[in-house]
């Protein structure tokens, strides 16, 4: 119905701006998209990584991982393309945007500084580090969206951190799965039922 | 004494686009349009008129080859919107206070 330019009662303003107000205000802009993407590539990754290293002992199993910077590339344009399409913008997108360029930033500064630090061996402590930084975003995340599965699945990935330090190297490339699986995975399938249902 | 309502919220297509605006970073024409039913002639006229009050930021670009409007509030247009909610809330209670 057109909205007229007639005069309002101060109850007929309020309810107005409720009204607007609710229109916007449980809109979830998360569909789990990156989530599952990134989930699916790690988990598999992991894994394959794990069957090269403890079945085959092949020595570049690390090479699995080249497959992420096709992903990262992917995700770039993902993001500019979604970017453009959103006819709304909101705070609290706005804000997880930033919280992940933070996460992001911080693996590759971590990444450099262990292996400055470490030196050669940098990869047998690698796991649980990664473990432990998975959880921020994860957690962040899902505090901002209300969304419990985030922050189980951020819960997750902490306790895992440190189980990996109790673990063999090669076994703690499958936590890395496993985090995936309950910090990813679950959740991104949760999100997107929960945007198609909106 | 009664604080006077400002006549560029108190409209009713006008209070609906600052309502949305308030809630979100920025919001495109057609977003306003959908959610608030208005045709694109009578909420061009009102986007323009909160504009000219300083209490709207518009940019026209061009995505994809066609020209689109993004809507965001300003701080003098928050501000705005916030003394408007102060009035109503007193006109509200000195009403209940008759009654």
């Amino acid at each position: 119905m057109e909205r007229t330019d007639e005069p309002l009662s101060p109850e007929e303003s309020l309810r107005l701006i409720e009204s607007m107000i609710n229109k916007v205000k449980g809109r979830f802009n998360e569909d789990g998209h990156l989530f599952l993407f990134w989930g699916w590539l790690i988990f598999f990754c992991s894994v394959a990584e794990f069957i090269l290293f403890h079945f085959y002992h092949y020595e570049k199993h690390y090479l699995v991982w080249s497959l992420s910077w096709v992903a990262l590339a992917y995700q770039v344009y993902y993001i500019v393309k979604k970017h453009r399409r959103q006819k709304v913008k909101t705070y609290t997108g706005h804000i997880i945007g930033y919280v992940w360029l933070t996460y992001v930033i911080l693996s590759f500064l971590i990444g450099f500084l262990i292996g400055r630090l470490i030196g050669d061996t940098y990869f047998l402590h690698i796991f649980p580090i990664i473990l432990s930084l998975y959880g921020m975003p994860l957690f962040l995340t899902g505090i901002i969206l209300r969304f419990g599965p985030l922050i189980f699945g951020a819960v997750c990935c902490w306790v895992l951190s440190v189980v990996a330090t109790f673990l063999p190297y090669d076994y703690q490339m499958l936590m890395l799965s496993v985090a995936m699986i309950t910090g990813w995975l679950i959740p991104g399938y949760l999100l997107r039922a929960k945007y198609q249902r909106q | 004494m009664f604080k006077e309502l400002d006549p560029i919220l108190h409209s009713q297509l006008r209070l609906a686009v600052m309502s949305l605006l308030i809630s979100v970073k920025e919001a495109e024409f057609t977003f306003i349009k959908e959610k608030t039913n208005a045709t694109a002639g009578n909420l061009s006229v009102q986007v323009q008129k909160l504009k000219e009050a300083g209490y709207i930021e518009v940019v026209k670009e061009f995505k994809d080859n066609y020209p689109n409007t993004t809507c965001r509030i300003t701080q003098a247009g928050i501000k705005a919107f916030e003394e408007y909610v102060k009035a109503l809330q007193e006109y509200l209670k000195v009403g209940q206070s008759k009654q």
